[in-house]
């Protein structure tokens, strides 16, 4: 459903994606993790026709992002929670991508209902919220085309206790209804928590890839994750 | 936030399963029709609180120089109403031209939008069809505001005015927008480009006082100067060439510029 076949991108220079490759296959929940700077964002963004490989490609539903005939309706992508006006409200950012996906405005109310945004809320302007409102507001966005595949970059980032449990039900119940999810972050109790794979990179490589007590290798995923980015985090220097 | 509600977005259902891979998502026509998009670009412009105050200022602001010109002043040529309710506009669209463009880039919400449209250039197209409408009826607006003052005077009233002046001056304010949209366009920098449209009159009328280069320079290249022509209802061949160098220098070159840059750059 979303492969990245061999993806490297180069920026002036410096590598940040080296090589990667890995498929998020329907009805499953794929966790990309990785420290900070390993180049996941990057990887998203090329994977949503945003950034350019150097080479490679990355593709749903067999094609190149761009090449997508209905892209809101076959991804919801969710690349950054903070690209929001300010002077919108919430529900007239819904109302406009709902516009644009041709669907009644009617869905921007069910999408807000979805994400467990107050009529209240939705009226207020963006500027106001909160990250984690933002988040649900993006995560939102997202699921207006009711898409088959989701791609979300660290969507549980401002969200609190509470609002991760919420998002690890939806994200489950989308894999289970048949939606390959794609999510990214950089911490790894999150992930493991709600993913059924893992995909580890850092600096711009794929380090290893499995389900969660593949990775463990009986020493603990959390230990498997620290020697695998050892290298790549700051404290090592 | 309300309740912690799971529950699957209706569509996302069994039949989006595995059985459902590559290309099916294949129907309809590609991508999203361009009247869609006009109408989307078109909201965009006053759904933002940004939006709704250039709107307001300029629906308050317009009659109400056109009235205190009318009052004070004993003006009751329509041309000379219009012109003034014109003030306002030749100020606020550029800058309603500007933040149109370099909004997407100053909140990153070119993000979102170019991911549900990834065909840039259509998105390009209907911001900147739906910025100039927008400056059509604006214009409108002010020749009706002039109107209604200038039919106060009654018998009084001078309503000396060709169609092709009127014309005129709607060209040049959709060339005033335009620029607006090209300078946002190449620079992606709301201030700069604001500057650059607002400050540029002051400059030129600078640089044609300083020498007689700079006189000819003007000629060719000064909006405000080419536009004068067509504002007054009637152009020569010559006129005609040193408009279109004009709007050659400052929209076409810049617009296509622009477009082309952020049609192949990685969106930030």
């Amino acid at each position: 459903m979303i492969a990245f076949h061999n993806v490297s991108k180069t920026y002036r220079g410096v590598r940040a994606l080296d090589d990667v490759s890995f498929t998020v296959r329907p009805g499953t929940v794929t966790g990309f993790l990785g420290p900070n700077g390993a180049g996941k964002s990057t990887a998203l963004r090329i994977l949503a026709g945003l950034t350019r490989p150097t080479s490679g490609a990355a593709t749903v539903l067999g094609r190149p992002y761009a090449e997508l005939e209905r892209p809101g309706h076959d991804v919801g992508v969710m690349i950054d929670a903070g690209a929001l006006h300010p002077g919108r409200s919430g529900r007239e950012v819904l109302v406009l991508g709902a516009m644009l996906l041709g669907l009644p405005r009617s869905r921007a109310d069910e999408v807000l209902h979805l994400v467990g945004l107050t009529g209240k809320e939705a009226r207020r302007r963006v500027g106001t919220y909160s990250l984690g409102m933002r988040q649900r507001l993006g995560i939102g966005h997202a699921l207006l085309g009711s898409p088959r595949a989701l791609v979300l970059d660290e969507p549980a980032n401002g969200l609190d206790p509470h609002g991760i449990h919420w998002m690890r039900g939806l994200l489950r119940d989308l894999a289970a209804s048949g939606c390959a999810v794609l999510l990214s972050s950089h911490l790894l109790h999150e992930v493991e928590q709600v993913a059924d794979h893992l995909v580890l990179i850092g600096r711009g490589r794929v380090l290893a890839q499995g389900t969660a007590a593949q990775l463990a290798r009986g020493r603990g995923l959390e230990q498997t994750y620290l020697d695998l980015t050892a290298d790549t985090e700051r404290s090592h220097l | 936030m309300t309740a912690t509600s799971s529950s699957v977005p209706p569509g996302a259902g069994p039949d989006a399963g595995p059985g459902a891979e590559p290309g099916s998502g294949a129907v309809g026509a590609r991508g999203v029709p361009f009247a869609r998009l006009l109408r989307v670009e078109s909201r965009k412009l006053f759904d933002t609180r940004a939006g709704l105050v250039l709107t307001a200022v300029l629906v308050v602001l317009s009659p109400a120089l056109v009235v205190a010109r009318s009052v004070a002043t004993g003006v009751t040529g329509f041309l000379t109403l219009a012109g003034t309710a014109g003030i306002a506009l030749g100020i606020l669209l550029p800058v309603l031209g500007v933040l149109t463009i370099t909004g997407e880039w100053t909140h990153r919400t070119a993000l979102t939008t170019f991911t549900l449209e990834p065909r840039r250039g259509r998105v390009l197209a209907a911001k900147c069809l739906s910025t100039l409408a927008a400056a059509v009826v604006a214009g409108a607006l002010c020749l009706v505001i002039a109107a209604v003052a200038t039919a106060v005077h009654g018998e009084q009233a001078d309503w000396g005015v060709t169609p092709m002046a009127l014309l005129g001056r709607l060209t040049t304010m959709l060339i005033l927008t335009a620029q607006g949209l090209a300078m946002g366009l190449l620079l992606l920098n709301a201030p700069a480009a604001i500057v650059i449209c607002l400050v540029s009159p002051m400059v030129w009328s600078l640089v044609a006082n300083v020498s007689t280069v700079g006189e000819t320079l003007a000629a060719w290249l000064d909006l405000g100067v080419t536009t004068g022509a067509p504002a007054s209802g009637g152009m020569t061949g010559g006129e005609a060439a040193r408009l279109a160098t004009s709007v050659l220098a400052w929209i076409v070159v810049p617009l296509v510029v622009g477009a082309v840059r952020v049609i192949r750059a990685d969106v930030r």
